[in-house]
């Protein structure tokens, strides 16, 4: 029984990380319908940042979370304003490519910038642990996942109760509506995207905290949020979060019953059914009653 | 503006007179150059960017350190009384094996007779394949998995034994400790290298007496291993040997801190060579053993550089990357190269292969002999135990190079720290 309340307790914080990690990119696509290839590398992005700022500045890694945020917020504003929107405006598909070819390119230049060498944070309490009854938690992991929580319940009070949230909200749910009430959809979307940015760029904070990391990781963070919304549905924290929570799950579950080499055929065995069964994932379109 | 047009035509005409002029001029002493040193062209493809990028541009690095060496300060290399310069035509790979073999056919295409590896036996293997059937030798240092070496080729030399048979001299340390270990796990990663690196660990240490607890594969990429750490604190073994790349080793060295998940002895095939993996860990790292394949300390005389020490000195004088075994394995693929040209008297493919296979070669890498397959020789070249100690790398076995004795059983991580 211990051993299966360990691998929940397990599955549930790293799930937590999946879902942060995944949030960004199920706001672009809820909101402005662009698969972004390039949300891995927003995401290592942050870790790289987190990396020196935390040295720099000389401060535990999650307190620069403020700052990394903001500056991936302004990267990702201007990223959209100025390169993907003239995409999208081209071709449905243009957006794909760019993400792609750009994701390609700050691959190297982040290898130019700071090695292809693995790097990690390691904070003060990096290898600590307590326990709770019988079930023993990593204290990274866990603090991670709480750090997780708190952004996701803040996106989630950011999209429902503030001006901006209403404003993004009301432009993925009618465009044309949002731009005849005068709405900037531009900036609109601008803002999305930066928005999307900061929390892939928190999410990296997170990830370098708990795992090694390099350039050439960004491709597994950008399809690990591709499943995650499949699987909880596009454009809300919660879709992300259940989709996050169950791919973790699934994942330590699988690794504990199955075999540790397993995780990657569930994971995507899942993917296949609940596309089949469930297109729009178990919590739907946030944004697709108007439609 | 027609008399500006003519001035600047006159001015072009006369520059170009005197150029061909001094062309002329200087021919005799360009032929002469020429007659002094010809080009030998090395080919081959290393990955530079993607996932194996780390220890390629390790490879890379060696490489071009063994080749500069011999162009800048040697003055060039000579071949039955011929004098050479070397030149590289390395292009990245990108970790892609795809990406590798069109490289690879296209150096052919275009004429090149002899290639280096690229790093990770899914790279070497493809690319391996091509040259072979080309019959134009391939010398590396990146490819240990047993499909390169019993397949049959005739034209690849690797400076590693093949995986399989990498771990006997880890097992005889593990044999002769003390108090014996009796009991060992191992984990692995889902790719080439690391599946056929744990059957070599299932044989060597089934053979050494210890009894296998447990065997687990990981998938290619790994992000969590709570669930095998969890199985390895129920069924302890007294050794955990874990065959995989530096970062997911990391990974579970960590995560065995955070969860105190202790063995007598964690041995990580890569990981704790690095310095900036001991310095993720910190006093963690203590006790870690590793295999390696150079150190710097074990002295051989070498042809070229003179010894180990030297090269480090060059290599430093080149690059400010911390060096690894990796670049001095690639610096002696070049070394092996050039030595069995000069032993073939003779730049053929065919006679420099004939005489790879025949090598007896001394380096500050090892002594270069190759198995019929290919691999390198298990006693000469399957390299030295190290372990973490004071925060060095200590080589503690075999006793012969040891700078160290092995430390047995370590102490519960909360104890290290």
């Amino acid at each position: 029984m211990t051993l299966v309340v360990q691998t929940i307790a397990d599955g549930l914080v790293l799930g937590g990380i999946y879902a942060l990690a995944a949030v960004g990119f199920s706001l672009i696509f809820g909101v402005l319908h662009v698969i972004n290839l390039s949300h891995g590398i927003l995401v290592l992005l942050g870790a790289y940042l987190a990396l020196i700022l935390s040295g720099v500045l000389h401060v535990d890694p999650l307190l620069t979370v403020p700052l990394v945020m903001a500056i991936l917020f302004a990267l990702g504003y201007v990223y959209q304003r100025f390169l993907i929107q003239y995409a999208v405006d081209g071709s449905a598909f243009g957006s794909i490519l760019l993400t792609f070819g750009v994701a390609l390119m700050l691959q190297n230049v982040m290898i130019w910038l700071f090695s292809p060498d693995m790097k990690n944070i390691t904070p003060t309490y990096a290898f600590t642990s307590f326990k709770l009854g019988e079930i023993s938690f990593d204290a990274v992991r866990v603090s991670c996942l709480v750090a997780s929580l708190v952004l996701l319940s803040l996106l989630a009070a950011l999209l429902k109760f503030s001006a901006l949230g209403r404003v993004i909200r009301a432009t993925a749910q009618q465009t044309m509506a949002a731009r005849l009430c005068g709405v900037n959809v531009r900036h609109v979307y601008a803002m999305t995207f930066g928005v999307s940015a900061a929390f892939a760029g928190a999410a990296g904070i997170v990830i370098g905290i708990v795992l090694p990391f390099s350039p050439a990781d960004e491709g597994t963070w950008t399809l690990n949020a591709f499943v995650v919304v499949v699987l909880g549905g596009v454009g809300s924290p919660a879709g992300a979060l259940i989709g996050g929570l169950l791919l973790g799950m699934v994942s330590t579950l699988t690794a504990q019953y199955i075999g540790p080499s397993f995780p990657n055929v569930t994971m995507f065995l899942l993917l296949v059914v609940l596309l089949l069964l469930r297109p729009q994932g178990l919590l739907g379109n946030a944004f697709a009653p108007s439609r | 503006m027609a008399p500006r047009m003519n001035t600047t035509r006159r001015r072009v005409v006369s520059q170009f007179g005197v150029a061909l002029g001094a062309a002329t001029l200087g021919a005799p002493f360009v032929r002469h150059a020429e007659a002094q040193a010809k080009t030998l062209v090395i080919g081959g493809s290393v990955p530079l960017t993607g996932a194996a990028a780390e220890t390629g541009l390790n490879v890379n690095n060696g490489y071009i350190t063994a080749v500069s060496y011999m162009n800048d300060v040697l003055g060039g290399v000579e071949i039955a009384g011929e004098k050479y310069k070397l030149e590289l035509k390395l292009f990245d790979d990108a970790s892609d094996p795809a990406r590798a073999t069109t490289l690879i056919q296209r150096q052919l295409d275009e004429g090149t007779n002899f290639f280096l590896g690229s790093f990770g036996s899914n790279i070497v293997l493809p690319t391996a394949a091509i040259t072979d059937r080309a019959k134009k030798p391939m010398v590396q240092t990146g490819g240990g998995s047993d499909a390169i070496f019993t397949k049959g080729y005739k034209y690849v030399f690797g400076m590693f034994p093949r995986a399989t048979r990498q771990f006997a001299a880890t097992a005889a340390m593990f044999k002769a400790l003390d108090p014996k270990p009796e009991t060992y796990s191992v984990i692995w990663t889902n790719d080439a290298f690391s599946k056929t690196a744990a059957e070599g660990v299932r044989n060597s240490c089934d053979a050494a007496g210890l009894k296998r607890i447990e065997g687990y594969e990981l998938p290619a990429k790994v992000t969590d291993v709570s669930s095998v750490l969890g199985s390895i604190r129920s069924k302890t073994p007294d050794l955990l040997v874990c065959v995989m790349h530096d970062q997911d080793s990391l990974l579970i060295a960590r995560q065995m801190v955070a969860t105190n998940t202790n063995v007598k002895l964690l041995f990580q095939g890569l990981g704790p060579q690095l310095a900036s993996f001991r310095e993720a860990l910190g006093k963690n790292a203590e006790y870690l053993c590793c295999s390696t394949y150079w150190d710097e300390n074990v002295s051989f005389k070498d042809k070229f550089f003179g010894d180990s020490r030297k090269f480090v000195e060059y290599y430093k004088s080149k690059f400010t990357r911390p060096i690894a075994y990796h670049v001095a394995g690639a610096a002696a693929c070049i070394e092996t190269y050039v030595m069995a040209m000069q032993a073939a008297k003779s730049i053929n493919p065919e006679a420099v292969r004939d005489a790879l296979a025949a090598a007896d070669f001394e380096t500050f890498y090892a002594r270069i002999k190759f198995t019929p397959q290919g691999d390198g020789d298990e006693l000469l070249l399957g390299g030295y135990i190290g372990q973490v100690q004071k925060g060095k790398l200590e080589i503690v076995f075999p006793q012969a190079a040891a700078s160290a004795k092995p430390l047995y059983p370590s102490p519960p991580w909360d104890k290290k720290a």
